[in-house]
């Protein structure tokens, strides 16, 4: 049986806590800010890789962004992946979801052959979740999101997928090739492996493709292929714990916590 | 640039709702939206549609007229008893072809996030998650969500006005549910479409609610910590009611009134709930690396100067004791109403 | 002596790669138990630390009991008492790294690495935060020419609430004696400890690079530590920096202000305080002249010793990379040294660690004990300034 072939995909986001908002130019400042690899994609690799461990495979991290994401991606060649190939072009900056999705797809056409596409649940910035489903609506392909586990039978070509629900869980099957989005914290991704790393951050080559490299239509890529436009953008009041003390009669403050309950939960 | 499937100068003054169904009712965020939707079109002289997919569902159109909706399109089919999204997307594409809303609004559950990011591609137009408010643009037509991101510590209005229809999740609490008039009457739209077995494409062969729950992933998480003195029988009560999971600081879990698997901090359970309510606990760093990713924190301790209201949204000084059966009865009480 | 007569089962591979690991340094040992009767653990499991079977198997290349690998708290109380001077720490580190290779490390440790690898702290907290604790502090950066010590206060008392109080301490200790001191700010670089502890020592000699790199640059001389953690790996676990680069305790520090005459303590304390000495003082670097110091300089204070004391001072339980890993009740080193506590009949059990402070206090808690008080000897130094050194903005 030929190795299962895994894409994950994988993006770079800034700390949360440090991104900030200019007041004047009303854009993202991001300069300065730390970032690090997107929770919930070092828990699909970790997917990726556990799969990995009991079978045949091969894994290909793939990702869409400016080229400082390569030294912080190089973290999951470490891990174990084997290959990692990099979209990076101005032309694709300023995506939204649809063109993102549509980048990706592309450059998953360029890789070839694959059983399995692997995404986090959702980005710790945009945190849209819009891009697995969307990059299964490009590829033609079936989809499971939020899961918490994967086993894969390659001779009957299908997926086991659990999936978690309000209060519980479901088992899914689904054909491959498939797409697959990953819980965040729902496994403890492994350390890196210091035996690979050497070669992962130094020798490793990673492929690193502009528009021109994929085949890519100019009007569905970046910021012109992107039917969403920000309107408008500024810093939440409220970025601390508000350390409000709600005060009265028990029966007054339960009535004040309910109500809060219902505001969050629904 | 990319053109959506039909341009906005081909659209109907219509709003679409996605009416989602759990457990054999709308669920409360598709409540929400016909509500939304009806103020918002209402003001713009514009249709609110529900849509409503499943088997055998036509009896809940009512319900949807009565919240707000003028139109209900129905697509009724035996393969659409269970969601799945491929299915799900297939007909909705049909009817959304026909029906060419200006608007399309879904909640922002696991199934419509599902739903709304394969249409979005599907249709090639703007899709704006999770939005915490919806303004609508009667001039232009123009429908401006307001999205978070960086954990809720920034926010954006977008739209989308060049494509259509313009879509958006929501999240679920966000909008408030109108009062149902129940005698509001509206026009049930019978879909027929296209779906054949092979158009589903993925099979849920298990389901387990309400079992096998893991704590890092439960959405409400009520602790219990040492103030407590063991009545965990209450906590539970609580979290029954919320669909919640109960937590413990490390003393409790010593001894012995509940599980180890309980134990929520640095040496137990590292959790992400969108709400934790924590009570009788006195906030130790132990126990706040295992919370301090929760979207709210409320705290219920009697000492004013607990390190833990340091970390909470809101703080109550109080007996948990008496503030428990209280919260209790208002939930029970708000429960009962709804399903009145 | 009890020897074991099972037939071992022996692996060449794993033996060889055991012996380089851990440097072939159980070699000495001769199976004579005195380790595993020192161990505290024995104290509190029925079913000790074997630790001499443990360095048996490290001798021959077997790896059975891979739980009892974790236990070891790096309290460095066997290698006291070990004839043939057998560094046992390293080897239970040494076993721990082999099993960072196959990957059979308890659950929750992992992220402990990655929260250093990402956040520059093994307690998963915001980088930026590093600082927040002293918010309306106005801390100087450090600049070599101008201080006479580095600050450094390490990612405990950071970000730990409690810690963070002895942070708060010892600034104003320093600005009551008029010390010129700097701070790292949020550059300040993790020391690297856990993952030295946890056993990971590739990843650990590039925490340590990247902090001498950063002390390198900044020409660092003097160097004060709020945890001994943190002093104990600079001091002896890092590479050279430079000819002036001088870790020191804090208390030594303090103690030296006092004995200068930079510091006096001229308020009351009319307490019974006695000591416990953190492992990494009393012990493995045998200081325990100079918190005594300190606490013999306040006012009407009156200093008891417990009966392990010193170098033969008792673990709290919290070292070795244990707080992050669970101890069953019962079985915490801590609980018996509350109750050592309360027998020399002490109002305050005094220490200088904040680690030994979450264990102390976590006992005292679970013991339901509450005529005993746990405090750092900065909070005690602190609570016995005069009425003016006191009125140093620096509360809050
Ligand atoms: C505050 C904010 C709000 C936004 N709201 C919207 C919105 O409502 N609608 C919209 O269309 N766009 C929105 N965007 C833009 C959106 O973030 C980008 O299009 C982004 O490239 C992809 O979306 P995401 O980050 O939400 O990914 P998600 O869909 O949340 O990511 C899920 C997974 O997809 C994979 N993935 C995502 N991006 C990449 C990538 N670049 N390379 C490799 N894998 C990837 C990862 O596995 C990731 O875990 C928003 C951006 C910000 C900053
Ligand atoms: C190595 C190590 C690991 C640890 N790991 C963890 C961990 O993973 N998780 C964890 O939780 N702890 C952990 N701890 C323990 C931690 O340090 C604290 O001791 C513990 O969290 C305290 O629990 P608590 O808040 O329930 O108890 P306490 O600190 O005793 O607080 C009880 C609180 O209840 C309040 N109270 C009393 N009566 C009432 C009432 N009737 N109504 C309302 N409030 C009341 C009191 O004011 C007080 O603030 C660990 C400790 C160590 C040393
Ligand atoms: S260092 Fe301490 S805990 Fe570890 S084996 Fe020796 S005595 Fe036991
Ligand atoms: S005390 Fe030293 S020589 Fe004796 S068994 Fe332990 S390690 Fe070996």
């Amino acid at each position: 049986m030929p190795d299962l072939e895994i894409v994950v995909c994988m993006k770079v986001v800034p700390k949360s806590e440090e991104v900030r908002v200019d007041t004047e130019t009303l854009l993202l400042e991001r300069t300065g800010v730390r970032s690090e690899i997107n929770p919930p994609d070092m828990n699909a690799l970790e997917m990726a890789l556990t799969l990995k461990d009991d079978q045949p495979a091969r894994i290909s991290i793939l990702s869409m962004g400016p080229p400082f994401f390569e030294p912080v991606l190089r973290v999951g060649l470490a891990m174990g992946a084997e290959r990692f190939f990099l979209m990076s072009d101005r032309e694709f900056a300023g995506a939204d979801t649809l063109a993102t999705t549509y980048t990706l797809a592309q450059g998953i056409g360029k890789i070839g052959k694959f059983d399995l596409i692997l995404c986090g649940e959702e980005s710790a910035d945009g945190a849209t979740g819009q891009v697995p489903p969307g990059l299964a609506e490009w590829l033609d392909l079936p989809q499971v999101t939020l899961a918490t586990e994967l086993s894969v039978d390659q001779k009957k070509r299908i997926a086991r997928v659990r999936r978690e629900i309000k209060g519980g869980y479901e088992i899914h099957e689904v054909k491959l090739p498939t797409v697959i989005s990953v819980k965040t914290a729902s496994n403890e991704p492994r350390f890196i492996d210091f035996h690979r790393k050497l070669w992962a951050f130094e020798e490793a080559e990673v492929v690193i493709w502009s528009h021109a490299d994929v085949d890519v239509e100019h009007g569905y890529i970046g910021l012109t292929g992107s039917p969403t436009v920000v309107a408008g953008l500024r810093e939440a009041e409220v970025r601390e714990r508000r350390k409000e003390f709600l005060r009265g009669s028990p029966e007054e403050v339960a009535k004040e916590i309910a109500k809060r309950l219902r505001g969050i939960l629904n | 640039m990319v053109a959506s499937l039909y341009a906005p100068s081909e659209a109907k003054k219509a709003l679409w709702v996605f009416l989602e169904i759990e457990g054999g009712d709308f669920a409360g965020v598709s409540i929400e939206l016909l509500s939304k939707g009806r103020d918002l079109a209402g003001k713009a002289g514009w249709t609110v549609c529900g849509l409503l997919l499943g088997n055998d569902v036509s009896d809940l159109a009512n319900q949807a007229y009565s919240y707000g909706a003028d139109e209900v399109w129905l697509i009724d089919h035996p393969l659409l008893g269970e969601f799945d999204v491929c299915g799900y997307s297939h007909v909705t594409m049909q009817a959304i072809k026909v029906g060419k809303p200006s608007v399309f609004l879904l909640g922002a559950t696991p199934n419509g996030r599902d739903l709304a990011g394969r249409l979005a591609v599907r249709l090639r137009t703007g899709l704006n998650a999770d939005c915490t408010d919806l303004i609508l643009d009667e001039d232009r037509g123009v429908l401006i969500s307001e999205v978070t991101g960086f954990g809720g510590g920034v926010i954006a209005l977008l739209e989308s006005a060049e494509h259509c229809p313009q879509m958006s999740t929501v999240r679920p609490g966000v909008f408030v549910a109108n009062e149902p008039e129940d005698n509001r009457q509206g026009e049930l739209v019978n879909m027929k479409v296209k779906l054949k077995k092979a158009d589903i494409r993925s099979t849920v062969v298990e389901r387990h609610v309400g079992e096998g729950v893991d704590l890092t992933q439960a959405p409400v998480l009520i602790c219990g910590g040492r103030g407590i003195d063991g009545d965990f029988e209450i906590l539970r009560e609580l979290a029954a009611l919320v669909d919640g999971e109960v937590g413990a600081t490390r003393p409790p879990v010593d001894e012995g009134h509940i599980e180890r698997e309980r134990q929520v901090g640095q040496t137990g359970v590292v959790c992400r709930p969108k709400v934790a309510l924590n009570f009788g606990i006195s906030g130790a760093f132990h126990f706040i690396v295992g919370i301090q990713d929760a979207e709210t924190i409320i705290a219920i301790n009697t000492d004013p100067e607990a390190p833990i209201f340091e970390h909470a949204d809101y703080c109550i000084v109080e007996n948990a004791h008496k503030i428990l059966p209280e919260l209790i009865k208002v939930l029970r009480r708000e429960r009962e109403s709804i399903h009145a | 002596m009890t020897v074991d007569q099972r037939p071992i089962e022996i692996d060449d591979a794993l033996w060889e790669e055991l012996i380089e690991i851990t440097d072939g340094k159980a070699a000495p040992c001769f199976q004579c138990g005195v380790c595993t009767a020192a161990c505290p653990w024995g104290l509190v499991r029925g079913d000790p630390l074997s630790v001499r079977s443990i360095m048996r198997g490290a001798q021959l290349g077997f790896l059975e009991a891979q739980e009892a690998i974790w236990l070891c708290t790096a309290c460095g109380q066997c290698e006291i008492y070990c004839p043939r001077e057998v560094p046992i720490v390293d080897v239970f580190q040494g076993l721990r790294q082999l099993l960072w290779e196959r990957r059979k490390t308890p659950a929750g440790l992992t992220t402990v690495l990655w929260s250093v690898y990402w956040n520059n702290n093994p307690l998963s907290q915001p980088p930026s935060q590093r600082m927040g604790w002293a918010e309306g502090l106005d801390l100087q950066a450090y600049d070599s020419s101008k201080h006479e010590i580095l600050m450094y206060f390490g990612c405990t008392a950071s970000y730990d609430s409690r810690a963070q109080s002895v942070a708060r301490a010892i600034v104003q200790l320093l600005r009551a004696a008029d010390v010129s001191f700097g701070t790292l700010g949020e550059e300040e670089p993790c020391c690297g400890e856990a993952v030295l502890r946890l056993g990971h020592s590739p990843y650990f000699q590039d925490v340590a690079q990247h902090a001498t790199d950063i002390f390198e640059k900044i020409k660092v001389g003097k160097l004060v530590t709020v945890s001994p953690h943190c002093f104990d790996v600079f001091k002896n676990h890092y590479p050279h920096i430079n000819e002036s680069f001088k870790p020191i305790h804090y208390t030594e520090y303090i103690a030296g202000l006092i004995e200068g005459n930079r510091l006096i303590l001229e308020g009351s304390l009319s307490s019974k305080i006695t000591y416990h000495d953190p492992c990494l003082l009393g012990r493995v670097n045998e200081s325990t002249h100079y918190p005594r110091v300190i606490l013999e300089t306040v006012p009407d204070a009156r200093v008891i010793e417990m009966p392990q004391s010193g170098p033969d001072t008792l673990c709290c339980g919290g070292g070795g990379g244990r707080m992050w890993m669970e101890t069953p009740p019962g079985e915490r080193f801590s609980d018996l040294r509350i109750q050592e506590a309360l027998d020399v009949d002490a109002d305050i059990i005094a220490t200088a660690c904040p680690l030994c402070i979450s264990c102390l206090e976590d006992s005292i808690g679970s013991m339901g004990v509450t005529k005993l008080k746990v405090h750092d000897i900065a909070e005690i130094a602190q609570m016995a300034l005069g009425e003016v050194s006191k009125n140093d903005p620096v509360e809050e």
